[in-house]
């Protein structure tokens, strides 16, 4: 099977932004191809115009010298390519033979075989009557996966696949994309991770602000000139300096346990750990394993045992994380938009939020705006916040931005603990480094940080300890530099190390 | 009281008899729902459909036109709400409180004419077995088309969201449009399809209230058994079978308080007149309390609008 496609002078505006402008490029069977860029340098664009989702202003697309005009996803479907968007497109509370029949023109007993033969073929385990919502974040991919297999695609496009993906199951896509490669489906596989691209492609395409700006063979490329193709500029990198941590204990957590209500919460199960003062801990572990749980027991969301938790010598542990703000903790959720910032606020509105007490913003019961303001462009000016108008609403802010305001608005009364939870997620290398250089800046002052995170690279980089959380159990906690990531991964999929 | 079972299964006939609006009204909002479609408007298009029905039975005669009318006077009013919230993308709620608020207006002033005109008799099937058995006959026999219809509506209703590839399709986009747009199908087609059929099934259950039920019309004769037909999907927990048993208890309720102020039973009117409301929640509540099955029947995208960018 013999694939060629070919896009020419693809061109899409939308208002304020060119997503592309005069793309052009050939992919041929038997290679796996990278499309690499930051957010926003228009690879998502490019890719639903690849599966239809979108159509292009300007240029053409073709399939085998044929001219390919895909109108709708299912006339991409019609022509063969396959797409696994990085947010599933999976209905979760359908069983997964219900996602898969549901564009299927076969018998009930045809498809079932037929997935049967690919799971197989593949060694794909998935139990296929239950919903979708009791797999894990790997077992939907290859959910996604196999819905495309079922239609021998030529070409198959994935979206940040690994996002998700422990080590482990990484490596197993890696494995499975090799063997389509090897049968002669054209692989496009879409990243911001030069790791995996040295890795798995053959040719990479970088793009950046909409433009096209290298195409190369992997051979003649290393991750660092990679990286500066991406970004436009020289990167530095960021290293932790190893210093001296004080045995000065600041939080310590004894025998945490949570039992939710909720079947689809995460119980948590005699979770005990402490940190000293100047030291990053490190929670590693695949999404829903507890870590949204803890972050919200750590935070005051849930209100647990008053002695479960020790913060400078006070038992804090039934208090609202108003309150814990007072003991000098500060909070970083996940979910920049719904949890920490609210998105119809403006800037300066949204920094007051965590400071309700403040007798300088408030008075009376009458907001002091002039003070807010002040303390907003303060923390724009520190914090790099790549913007100078306050008056603008949060949710308009890039995610990069988003989250040196939140990250500044928490930092700026300095705390004595920070805990985050994804603080980097979604977000591009530029500011990934910002951040990160932010958190090392606070352990050299002497601040401690919880980092709860899915990114082990990240993990390695900022911790001093690390732990696991697996299942709402933490694993012992390790010292940062006898871990790898390997051994992160083991933990993280249940396993057990020495 | 002398204890008379054929008495019993006339009670039991009746109880039936008045959870047919309901029934018919929840089924069809229900496959409006499942869809991720929130319409508040039933009792809107149950009293257009009440209203359709009576006035065209008394200006052609003819019942079956006037059904079929009723229906389509649903559908009518459904398609307003349908334009209104997935081509315009306008707010479910709202849109389904104007539509309310909306029917209820024109049906009065429609209606003007129409009030104490007498109905006329709906003809009932299997008249001549009505003697036959004790206690069963008046439950099973003599009862009208609509009647047998409205029984077998919720296991329809339930064949299909589980076994038909229609009702899969319609479960996908109640879960996640953007999905389903990305897997392909129409989700407008497929959403305006739901609230047009749940319009046809509200204005159904009008026709039954005002030409067979009580066959006449009296403005705003629905009294309310929308908002309890929308409450008994949601307690329902989007299971048809179980709107079966909701609608059962609330009608069983509303007889039996009937009866007990008739004899003169010493509680508050008020107290009984609201039991059937309080018991009917209470029950759902109880039956459909696994928060598992919650999570896997109720339609995540219910009431958020969907448009394509482009």
């Amino acid at each position: 099977m013999n694939t060629n496609l070919k896009i020419s002078n693809i061109t899409k505006i939308y208002p304020g932004c060119i997503a592309n402008e005069n793309v052009s490029l050939e992919f041929k069977s038997g290679k796996i191809y990278a499309l690499l860029g930051e957010n926003g340098a228009g690879k998502s664009t490019l890719v639903k115009i690849l599966s239809g989702v979108i159509m292009p202003d300007k240029g053409e697309m073709f399939l085998n010298k044929n001219i390919l005009k895909l109108n709708s996803p299912l006339d991409a479907k019609k022509n063969d390519i396959g797409m696994v968007f990085q947010h599933f497109n999976l209905f979760e509370t359908l069983s997964v033979f219900e996602n898969l029949i549901i564009d299927s023109d076969e018998t009930k007993e045809n498809l079932r075989e037929k997935i049967e033969l690919i799971m197989k073929k593949y060694n794909f385990l998935i139990n296929l009557d239950v919903p979708i919502l009791n797999l894990s974040a790997g077992q939907k991919q290859k959910v996604e996966i196999i819905r495309c297999l079922i239609r021998n695609p030529k070409v198959l496009i994935m979206d940040e696949p690994t996002s998700v993906l422990t080590e482990q199951e990484t490596s197993e896509l890696f494995l499975s994309l090799k063997k389509f490669s090897e049968e002669g489906i054209l692989i496009i596989y879409i990243t911001h991770k030069l790791k995996e691209v040295m890795q798995l492609c053959d040719e990479v395409a970088v793009m950046r602000k909409g433009k096209l700006v290298s195409v190369s063979e992997i051979k003649n490329e290393n991750i660092e000139s990679l990286a500066n193709k991406m970004v436009g500029q020289n990167l530095k990198t960021i290293k932790k300096k190893k210093v001296k941590i004080s045995g000065d204990q600041l939080i310590k957590i004894t025998n945490l346990n949570f039992i939710s209500e909720d079947p689809f919460e995460t119980n948590l199960n005699n979770i005990n750990f402490s940190v000293n003062r100047g030291e990053c801990l490190g929670i590693a572990g695949i999404s829903g394993n507890g870590q949204s749980e803890l972050f919200q027991i750590l935070s005051g969301e849930i209100i647990s045992d008053k002695n479960s938790i020790e913060f400078n010598k006070n038992y804090i542990g039934d208090l609202n994380p108003q309150e814990r703000r007072e003991y000098l903790m500060a909070f970083s959720p996940e979910d920049r938009l719904e949890q920490a910032a609210n998105p119809q606020m403006k800037i300066f509105e949204n920094v007051a939020l965590n400071n309700f007490k403040s007798s300088n913003f408030f008075k009376n019961g009458l907001i002091n705006e002039n003070k807010i303001k002040e303390h907003a462009k303060k923390i724009i000016s520190n914090f790099n916040v790549n913007t100078d108008n306050i008056e603008l609403k949060s949710q308009f802010l890039s995610g990069g931005n988003l989250q040196k305001l939140i990250i500044g608005r928490e930092l700026i009364t300095s705390p004595d603990l920070l805990i985050c939870f994804n603080p980097t997620w979604g977000l591009d290398v530029g500011a990934i480094n910002y951040i990160h250089e932010t958190l090392i800046k606070i352990n050299e002052q002497d601040k401690s940080i919880i980092l709860i995170s899915t990114d082990t690279d990240e993990l390695l980089k900022l911790s001093d300890k690390i732990s696991v959380i697996h299942k709402g159990k933490l694993s012992k906690i390790m010292n940062a530099e006898e871990v790898t990531s390997e051994k992160l991964g083991v933990l993280m999929g249940g396993g057990e190390i020495d | 009281m002398i204890f008379d079972i054929n008495f019993v299964g006339l009670i039991i006939a009746s109880i039936m008899a008045s959870s047919v609006p309901l029934i018919l009204a929840s089924c069809g909002e229900l496959i409006t729902e499942r869809s991720g479609v929130l319409n508040l408007g039933v009792e809107g298009m149950m009293i257009i459909g009440a209203i359709s029905g009576f006035a065209l039975m008394t200006v052609t005669g003819s019942l079956f036109i006037a059904v079929i009318g009723a229906m389509l006077g649903g559908v009518l009013i459904s398609t307003i709400f349908a334009f209104l919230t997935q081509t315009l993308i306008t707010n479910h709620v709202a849109t389904g409180l104007a539509l309310t608020i909306f029917g209820i207006g024109i049906s009065a002033m429609i209606g003007k004419n129409f009030v104490g005109i007498p109905g006329k008799e709906f003809p009932v099937l299997f008249k001549s077995l009505k003697d036959t058995l004790p206690f069963l006959s008046p439950i099973l026999f003599g009862h009208s088309i609509v009647f047998y219809f409205a029984f077998a509506l919720p296991f329809f209703t339930n064949y299909f969201l589980k076994k038909t590839k229609l009702g899969l399709i319609v479960r996908a986009v109640g879960d996640s449009p953007e999905s389903a747009s990305n897997q392909g199908i129409n989700v407008k087609l497929v959403r305006y399809s739901c609230i047009l059929y749940g319009g046809a099934m509200c204005g159904l259950a009008g026709a039954y209230l005002s030409m067979i039920y009580t066959p006449q019309w009296i403005e705003n004769m629905t009294g309310g058994r929308g908002w309890i037909a929308l409450a008994l999907v949601v307690f329902s927990t989007w299971n048809p079978i179980k709107i079966l048993i909701g609608a059962m208890i609330f009608g069983g309720l509303t007889i039996i308080q009937f009866h007990m102020q008739a004899v003169g039973v010493r509680i508050p009117v008020q107290f009984l007149t609201a039991l059937p409301y309080i018991v009917t929640i209470v029950v759902l509540v109880i039956i459909s309390r696994d928060s598992r099955k919650i999570r896997l029947s109720t339609p995540s995208s219910l009431g958020k609008s969907f448009y394509k960018d482009n």
